[in-house]
């Protein structure tokens, strides 16, 4: 008898490990990119473009990450640039991203002085890193979750004319209630030239 | 009546063997702008720091895990980039400027990993290579970042880590493959050496 458990055991221990855990077969929806100007928040310069799109709603969340992330102190930020130009080419570089708390009278970046917008600079904040730290912070033995988020977030690239670039920047933000604007400051420097266009957009 | 019945039998699979061989002929014979090298004397930048990169990923409940991305790619890149630029060396530290046409520099932005409960389910690996190519003068004329994945069997307690191996290596290989794939096809580049070949 003892020996039938021990077989039915092995057995089943084998079976296991055949079969795929429910959450391997995952899918991941990507999210719906259009152009940068259909966004409700968007920046042009110089035949740049970009175009926002924040996820708060925490169903959507859950929908593209498998999980929510605002809670966790995120808001997950869809970015769309594109450069419209016909002979320039630019180099979006993410680790030039800053962020901040946009200014108490709300206004466009573009238009504060010399001397807000020095300051708005000193005030923002690195976000680079912010997807590993993101997906750091969610459970450990979520990897498809965290590995999803990886894949999602915006890269670095070298826009060419007519090219564009997308993906999510996870903007920290309080886990509750009602969140501040957030000032964005994304510079984008010419191939050609030295010259740093700097799309700042508020939302 | 029996030879035609063969015959039946035999059409779909001499076209199934075929065909293939038809068709990859015809379509290796056009030549896009990928195909030919670039005339640049480039100069592929691998520190010793970046062929040691490790990436630690888990804690101590889901169990940690070390991938050693820098020392695959110090493997991959070189040969992966010989195809692309009509002349390619490979050094541990960045020339001062001057010295080559093109530096390549890549960087390691993340890597991620699955992990699975069977040993026979497949775990995925992400790497994300981020390219920085500066000309001569030391400015930054392209980036790129190239996302490769493989996936490999979680393995046993005896193949996990040869399978943790493998997986390294192929992602590792396949983002170097799309490395080369992104330098051939870039207008920026090709702009430089056609300037460099007037």
């Amino acid at each position: 008898m003892p020996r039938t458990n021990l077989v039915g055991i092995v057995c089943t221990l084998i079976a296991l490990s055949l079969v795929q855990p429910a959450y391997a077969g995952e899918k991941f929806p990507e999210y719906p990119v259009h152009a940068a100007g259909d966004y409700a928040v968007t920046a042009e310069k110089e035949g740049l473009t970009i175009g926002l799109q924040p996820v708060e709603d925490l169903r959507e969340q859950k929908t593209y990450f498998h999980t929510e992330l605002t809670p966790k102190g995120f808001v997950p930020v869809f970015v769309v640039i594109q450069n419209g130009s016909s002979g320039h080419s630019f180099l979006f570089d993410k680790t030039g991203i800053t962020y901040g708390e946009s200014g108490s009278g709300g206004n466009a970046p573009d238009a504060h002085s010399k001397a807000g917008e020095a300051t708005a600079v000193a005030s923002l904040a690195a976000l680079s890193f912010v997807g590993a730290v993101v997906a750091a912070k969610l459970m450990a033995n979520a990897t498809e979750v965290q590995q999803d988020i990886l894949k999602k977030e915006v890269q670095s690239k070298t826009l060419s004319p007519g090219g564009s670039v997308h993906g999510f920047l996870y903007v920290p933000v309080q886990k509750k209630g009602p969140r501040e604007k957030i000032h964005l400051r994304v510079p984008i420097s010419r191939a050609d030239t030295d010259e740093t266009i700097v799309l700042d957009v508020v939302f | 009546m029996l030879q035609t019945r063969y015959w039946f039998l035999t059409s779909p699979l001499l076209c199934i063997l075929f065909l293939p061989s038809l068709v990859v002929p015809a379509s290796g014979q056009t030549t896009s702008p990928g195909d030919t090298k670039l005339t640049i004397k480039a100069v592929l930048v691998l520190t010793p720091e970046f062929c040691a990169t490790e990436s630690k990923k888990g804690d101590f409940w889901s169990g940690k895990e070390t991938f050693q991305t820098g020392k695959a790619a110090c493997s991959e890149l070189e040969p992966a980039l010989r195809g692309v630029f009509s002349n390619l060396t490979r050094v541990e530290a960045p020339p001062s400027s001057g010295e080559a046409q093109l530096v390549l520099l890549p960087r390691f932005v993340d890597v991620g990993a699955t992990k699975t409960l069977g040993a026979f389910s497949d775990r995925e690996m992400v790497v994300l290579l981020e390219w920085t190519l500066k000309d001569k003068s030391g400015k930054t004329v392209w980036i790129e970042t190239v996302q490769g994945s493989a996936k490999h069997h979680m393995g046993n307690a005896f193949t996990y880590k040869k399978n943790r191996k493998m997986v390294v290596e192929d992602s590792v290989k396949d983002a170097a493959e799309q490395s080369a794939g992104k330098m051939s096809a870039s207008p920026e580049l090709r702009k430089l050496a056609d300037g460099n070949s007037n």
